[in-house]
């Protein structure tokens, strides 16, 4: 897969989900460039979840295409749409990490084993060599110290910062972020941000759905607002959040003004 | 004190011997078969999944009696010369085994869909996934429901004098006929039964440790 820096990382195309009965996503596009850092925002149940979760294909969806670095994600590209199979979808989600609100660690294992757990099971790379690269992804979220400990035994925010760094180690093209700090305490908030902004910085591609608006303004490269299942607005943070050019981002914004 | 007791003691330990040997042989190879056929059960395609429902359907709902019977009258119909010991070991084991597939495949239901999401994402296919994230954490709530089964089954082994096998209680049974001493024998005979399951619970006690971690 030959790729130059303007091709997007993540592409969405004429995005449709429902459940059942319920359309969720109603036609989305997006495209994510390398590098680039979209937030996305929009109210509760606007489908934020679920558009990260189809381009993780952890959603099937009824039509529409995503591709993740030029790869098909979920059904073969053309007009067959045959679902890919358990393997290629496995492929495909080595290539992109994601981090859930309820963080998800395997709470069995201890931290190091956690962050080693893709790069040795999935990539087959040596247990030392897994070791030694997990061990600098946790110095890099501040965790270093605690890798012998178990998840039970961490904040909230230590476990959100370990799931990064599990997320990290298998060197994804793009990560995707929900709600990341929903569940944390407001204390707590601040040392997983901060962790976030430092890939930003980097030159992490990521998608991050979230409530804190300092984040977006701050961080973001590009804001798009979600509500009733299709993106109604946008932009540059600098533009779209000072200046909002629909009623209802609008509306949205000052409801979380106070943030 | 208990004088009959004392002096048919020896040929109680004998039928206890017997007892916990086909007592091992059947928790041993019973939790075995449970443990992959309800692994199977959680990931193999419904075809699959329907067989070892019915499987499941059929065993947990029969008494074992009737199982150790058809077992014991169905091998050599087809063929196959087994001693009563052996029929009613294959038997137990194959009747325990439903029960330990369904302990198996409600606690792997049960290890949070978050986990299965967070292996998926990191790119685990379904095997490893199995083995290193979704088992571990199953075993541990399969503990309890295991060890349960396997006091069960330990207790049904008493079944097995039916078809002839002799263990503890069938050698109870034939020193009170000789003796009408039954308080005293049975006494007897419940402690033995006890001495044989109280391992069995320190042994889970362990086995719940060793698989436990920090919530
Ligand atoms: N597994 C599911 N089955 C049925 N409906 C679902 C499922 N998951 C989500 N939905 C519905 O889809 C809609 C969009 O949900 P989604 O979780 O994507 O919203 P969201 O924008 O992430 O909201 P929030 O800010 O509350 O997280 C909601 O109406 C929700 O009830
Ligand atoms: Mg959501």
């Amino acid at each position: 897969m030959t790729s130059t820096a303007s091709d997007p990382i993540v592409s969405v195309r004429k995005l449709h989900k429902s459940f059942d009965k319920l359309e969720v996503l109603k036609g989305i596009d997006l495209d994510v460039r390398r590098g680039e850092v979209v937030v996305v925002l929009g109210p509760s149940g606007s489908g934020k979840s679920t558009m990260l979760r189809c381009i993780n294909f952890l959603e099937t969806f009824q039509s529409g295409t995503i591709t993740v670095d030029g790869r098909p994600v979920g059904y073969e590209a053309g007009d067959h749409r045959r679902p890919l199979g358990e393997a290629r979808n496995a492929k495909v989600r080595e290539h992109v990490g994601m981090v859930f609100q309820s963080y998800n660690l395997f709470p069995h294992r201890t931290v190091i084993e956690n962050v080693m757990m893709g790069p040795v099971k999935v990539k087959k790379v040596a247990r030392a060599l897994a070791r030694e690269k997990g061990m600098a992804l946790l110095a890099k979220v501040g965790m270093d110290h605690k890798a012998d400990a178990y998840p039970g035994q961490l904040s909230g925010g230590q476990q959100q910062r370990v799931a990064i760094a599990r997320s990290l180690a298998m060197e994804p093209s793009v990560m995707l972020f929900d709600e990341v700090t929903s569940a944390l305490d407001p204390e707590l908030v601040g040392e997983v941000l901060k962790v976030m902004r430092g890939l930003a910085q980097e030159g992490m591609t990521m998608i991050v759905v979230t409530h804190e608006m300092g984040f977006a303004r701050q961080v973001a490269d590009r804001v798009v607002f979600m509500d009733g299942g299709v993106i109604v607005e946008e932009g540059a943070p600098g533009d779209i959040m000072a200046a909002p050019k629909t009623e209802r981002f609008g509306n949205f914004l000052s409801r979380n003004l106070d943030q | 004190m208990f004088p009959v007791l004392q002096s048919n003691l020896p040929y109680l330990l004998q039928g206890a011997v017997y007892t916990v040997a086909l007592s091992a042989f059947v928790v041993v190879f019973g939790a075995l078969l449970g443990i992959v056929v309800g692994t199977i059960a959680s990931a193999a395609p419904a075809p699959v999944r329907w067989l070892i429902n019915a499987y499941v359907f059929v065993f947990r709902g029969v008494p074992v009696l009737v199982i150790m019977f058809l077992g014991f009258y169905s091998f050599p119909a087809v063929g196959l010369r087994l001693d009563a010991y052996t029929a009613v070991a294959i038997s137990m084991v194959v009747y325990i085994g439903a029960f330990v597939t369904e302990a198996v495949r409600g606690a792997i239901a049960a290890v949070p869909k978050g986990q299965v999401e967070a292996a998926m994402s990191i790119g685990m296919r379904r095997i490893p996934m199995l083995r290193e994230i979704i088992v571990p954490q199953a075993l541990r709530l399969a503990v309890a429901p295991v060890l349960n089964i396997s006091l069960m089954a330990i207790k049904q082994t008493s079944y097995a004098s039916i078809v002839g096998a002799w263990e503890l209680s069938f050698a109870a049974r034939e020193v009170v006929e000789r003796t009408l001493a039954a308080f005293e024998i049975f006494l007897g005979v419940m402690i033995i039964y006890f001495l044989i399951c109280y391992p069995l619970s320190k042994a889970a006690a362990l086995a719940e440790k060793r698989f436990s971690y920090v919530h």
